[in-house]
């Protein structure tokens, strides 16, 4: 029997702003606990929370790029639940009525564009850190250290549809993700850094079962790497557990980054009662026309926009999408290139390949200043030409990296440039032809490892500046 | 001098012109609260050095006649729900005995930028949840009047205080009457002003769309000068608005309704009587009284019993032991929270979360606190309906005057009718001040609640200090004479 697994996603983001969602406290990254804290931020008695515009201007912005509609009038919940990090013991969050509802994104995977569908995106505020000392979990713990500096950082928390099949592709969308929040300049989007954190919802179900099978949560994975080994893994889990009559039990499950296994957190899970109320805090968050109109001004080219550019360029859909969350620079230099070069195969291998290797082999990160996309057409056109061998431009790159210098220039006083002249080369070839008769018998007798030694002498006698093929064929011909 | 009779606008002429300095009147005062301490049991806290030290500056500063404003000198008590850095802000609950905060409250810097003298911090209900001071976890509070008989609460202390001439007026938070309700018990004046005009930064919430501060004050001049004081738009509070304050006729041109569902069953002849009392008075004026019918305040104890105590269900949850207040110890950091819950706060308190809880929970909150919520939107609808005909609402303050103590401790039911006539105006948002304006046969004082249009809040206290010079009540309880 085919199992189907289907997949759903839910994303906290953690925005860029200067201070936290509901304080003037400045967001910081420190190892040193607890210095960015203020009574909102700490949950003092008598405290309150003012809401940052920034933050929902971000979200705002987040939802109308993921195609969703946007709540006009929509407000804050207080989501309540007891957890020593949690300094109200209530999470100010969302409800029913979040910023975004029913968007999409546009994901590839491989050579097909696939839509994601997002139920949800709403705007909450994120919880201090807790250090459990004995044990990595709070039940077992011997003591448990507080660190509240995250409190109250704005997070964005996005739930897609439960439509994802694979782990490969839940891995593109959350790269997909990612990519969306870097260039709306709204995140970090470092998951190193917990800037993008995510759960997944798992099922396995029949083919042709009308309903999802029994969901667990899977939490714990910091990297898409273990997002791949975690889902592959529950799949496999609930799949097994299916074809050996087995219950699956409605639960989290924490990944084992070591292990590389799944194991049950709590199943209590599924009885939360968060007792979600309106916040009487804060007025209701009125987005009005005026407000959303000058947010999409503000929408630089998206992920997908820049793919379909590149794409429009003759590279494949996932090429495109490689360019698309490249950095900017390689983007925007492909692009500029390309338009110089006119051949985008060449110009796309040329800069994700050769170029960046280089550039990672010396350690540099981004260009020099006089590193343009015109010097780089000249490299990749010369060779193109034939005029120069693809060792020489690789030489030619080497040193535009180092220095200051003009390609052709650089071939020409380096003795790079082929000779490509038919008459000039079949003069050589005729000179070495009469110099070297006694080879030329030989190759007639029958030695055809000896032409490589004549081939060998024309591109000497030319100071190698021949094009060993041309030159190659020509010699044929004469003899 | 006789200080309790004097009023902030006098006493500031006196300081003005030289004839007395803040010294002075902070002694006064003083002397007051400790002969007064421990027979009514108003303040938790005495800010004696403190006091002493800030009316010094204030004296040099008359002195340079650089005063900072017509409070500047003033001897003034707040409430203990109400932080002022350095302080303790117990809110009378063990949960927070030890809890010093590190911040002032709004309120609090505007009057610390008037030049205002704190005198100390009064005792309340604990978390301001109760109608009698009973409920504090420090000792009640008892009514100057007569110590037998409670002072009202949740601001019993800060409306003891004034009423006794240990601080020349008080600050108070009213949720649900907490300030009027007290006053009306101690005879002084009390005003909770529109909801959101008063900033909230720093009141410890109760609940949230409910609480007010405000004055408690020896009249209603007092009341308007303290209220300009505090009132203003405050960045740090999402809720309060912006200062766009209507105007209502203030003379005998304004039209009055009396609510008829105040004046039944359930109200004491002796409170409908100075109700009716005060018509008279009104109308010999010159203003037209009319009845109007608000049947929904019937309902609104049951909305405000929900309501509130599902706020405080959550506003409450922050005192868990973790990183302030009292800590009680645990096998593991959730029994920690348990046992700290379980031993910090009072009966009145985990009735009231236990109650809000409930309201909010999965499968009840459409029919609870969903249902509430609607009630309510009625409720503010109805006055806005009312205030198309009329200019202001009458009603007695209290149902009864004064109750004894334990009167009602066994029935809370009748314990939360004493808030009967002040929870609509909470409900709505709306502005209401308690006069006094007579005493029952035990000498007991009484009042009268007037209710205006929300955002009306200077025709209010316009229109209640001429009320007010027409009732001449200007009786102070006998325990002033006694203690000098």
């Amino acid at each position: 029997m085919n199992m189907i697994p289907t997949i759903g996603m839910e994303t906290h983001v953690e925005l860029n702003t200067n201070s936290k969602m509901f304080c003037n406290c400045a967001v910081v990254e420190t190892e040193v606990p607890n210095i960015s804290l203020c009574p909102t931020c700490l949950g003092l008695p008598g405290a309150l929370p003012v809401p940052n515009l920034k933050a929902i201007e971000s979200i705002t912005m987040l939802a109308l790029s993921a195609n969703c509609s946007i709540t006009r009038n929509g407000m804050f919940h207080r989501k309540n639940y007891f957890y020593p990090d949690l300094p109200k013991n209530y999470q100010i969050s969302q409800f029913d009525l979040p910023v975004g509802v029913n968007g999409s994104l546009e994901i590839i995977l491989d050579e097909s564009t696939e839509t994601i569908e997002i139920e949800r995106i709403h705007m909450e505020e994120d919880t201090g850190k807790s250090i459990h000392k004995g044990s990595g979990r709070i039940d077992s713990a011997t003591s448990t250290l507080l660190d509240f500096n995250r409190s109250g950082v704005p997070l964005v928390e996005i739930v897609t549809k439960p439509i994802i099949r694979s782990s490969k592709e839940a891995v593109s969308y959350i790269e997909e993700l990612r990519q969306l929040v870097i260039d709306l300049g709204i995140s970090e989007g470092k998951l190193e850094k917990g800037n993008l954190r995510f759960d997944a919802n798992i099922s396995v179900a029949q083919e042709g079962d009308k309903e999802l099978g029994v969901k667990v949560e899977i939490k714990n994975m910091n990297s898409l790497r273990s997002l791949e080994k975690a889902i592959d893994y529950e799949i496999k889990r609930q799949t097994k557990l299916i074809d050996t009559n087995k219950e699956i039990i409605q639960e989290t499950r924490h990944w084992d980054e070591d292990k590389e296994v799944t194991s049950s957190m709590r199943s209590k899970e599924g009885s939360a009662d968060y007792r979600y109320f309106s916040d009487p805090d804060l007025p209701n968050m009125i987005l009005s026309e005026e407000f959303i109109d000058n947010i999409k001004k503000e929408i630089p080219i998206l992920p997908s926009e820049k793919r379909k550019k590149v794409s429009d360029t003759g590279l494949s859909l996932s090429e495109s999408n490689h360019l698309s969350k490249s950095e900017d620079w390689i983007y925007d230099l492909y692009l500029n290139t390309q338009k110089i070069t006119n051949d985008s195969k060449t110009t796309y291998n040329f800069i994700t390949g050769e170029l960046q290797g280089q550039l990672r082999k010396v350690e540099m990160e981004t260009l020099p200043e006089w590193f343009s996309s015109e010097r780089l057409s000249e490299i990749i056109t010369l060779i193109n030409d034939n005029k120069i061998s693809f060792t020489s431009g690789k030489e030619i790159l080497t040193n535009l990296i180092k220095n200051d210098i003009n390609p052709n220039e650089f071939a020409e006083t380096n003795n790079l440039i082929q000779e490509n002249d038919f008459d000039e080369i079949g003069k050589i070839v005729k000179d070495v032809i009469e110099s070297n008769n006694d080879v030329v018998q030989r190759i007639k007798d029958g030695e055809d490892k000896l032409i490589g030694f004549l081939v060998g002498q024309i591109i000497k006698s030319s100071g190698g500046n021949i094009n060993p093929s041309i030159a190659k064929d020509l010699l044929l011909k004469e003899l | 001098m006789n200080l309790s009779n004097s009023s902030i606008s006098e006493i500031n002429k006196l300081y003005k012109n030289k004839e007395l300095k803040p010294s002075e009147v902070y002694e006064e005062v003083f002397t007051n609260a400790s002969l007064s301490e421990s027979i009514i049991h108003a303040h938790l806290k005495l800010f004696q050095e403190e006091g002493i030290e800030a009316s010094k500056l204030a004296d040099e500063r008359f002195v340079k006649g650089k005063q900072l404003s017509d409070l500047d000198g003033i001897p003034i008590a707040i409430k203990d729900n109400i932080n002022l850095k350095n302080h303790e802000t117990t809110c009378s609950s063990k949960i927070l005995s030890n809890y010093v905060s590190p911040y002032d409250a709004t309120v609090i810097t505007k009057l610390r930028n008037s030049g205002v003298v704190f005198t100390g911090k009064t005792n309340l209900d604990e978390f301001a949840m109760g109608s009698s001071t009973e409920n504090s976890a420090f000792g009640p509070t008892k009514n100057p009047w007569n110590p037998d008989h409670v002072p009202g609460g949740s601001s019993g202390g800060s409306a003891a205080v004034v009423s006794v001439g240990s601080a020349l007026a008080s600050l108070g938070s009213d949720t649900g009457g907490s300030i009027r309700q007290p006053a009306s018990f101690c005879g002084v004046v009390g005003f909770k002003p529109t909801y959101g005009t008063v900033s909230r930064y720093g009141l410890v919430a109760f609940a949230s769309s409910l609480d007010q501060i405000g004055p408690i004050t020896n009249s209603v001049e007092d009341a308007k000068i303290i209220f300009n004081s505090i009132k203003g738009h405050d960045p740090l509070d999402a809720t309060s608005i912006q200062d766009t304050s209507i105007e209502i006729p203030e003379d005998k041109t304004a039209k009055v309704g009396v609510i008829k569902e105040l004046m039944e069953d359930g109200i004491s002849d002796e409170s409908k009587n100075e109700v009716e009392k005060t018509i008279k008075l009104l109308e010999e004026q010159g203003n037209k009284v009319v009845e109007v019918s608000l049947p929904l305040t019937k309902m609104a104890l049951s909305i405000y019993y929900l309501i509130a105590p599902a706020e405080c269900s959550a506003n409450l949850s922050r005192f868990d032991g973790v990183r302030y207040g009292s800590r009680e110890s645990g096998e593991t950091s959730y029994e920690m929270i348990e046992n700290t819950r379980a031993e910090g706060f009072g009966e009145e308190v985990k009735k009231r979360i236990l109650l809000g809880t409930y309201a909010l929970s999965a499968g009840y909150y459409d029919a609870y606190y969903g249902q509430a919520l609607k009630a309510r939107s009625l409720i503010t609808k109805d006055f806005d309906n009312i205030f198309q005909e009329v200019d202001y609402l009458i009603s007695p303050t209290t149902p009864t005057p004064a109750f004894k103590f334990g009167e009602k401790t066994e029935n809370p039911l009748e314990m939360y009718m004493s808030d009967l006539c002040t929870i609509p105006a909470n409900l709505a948002g709306l502005p209401a001040i308690s006069i006094p304006t007579g005493l029952s046969n035990q000498n007991m004082p009484l009042s009268i609640q007037l209710m205006s249009p929300a955002r009306t809040d200077s025709s209010l206290l316009n229109f209640s200090e001429k009320l007010e010079k027409l009732v001449a009540f200007n009786q102070r309880t006998p325990l002033l004479k006694d203690m000098k």
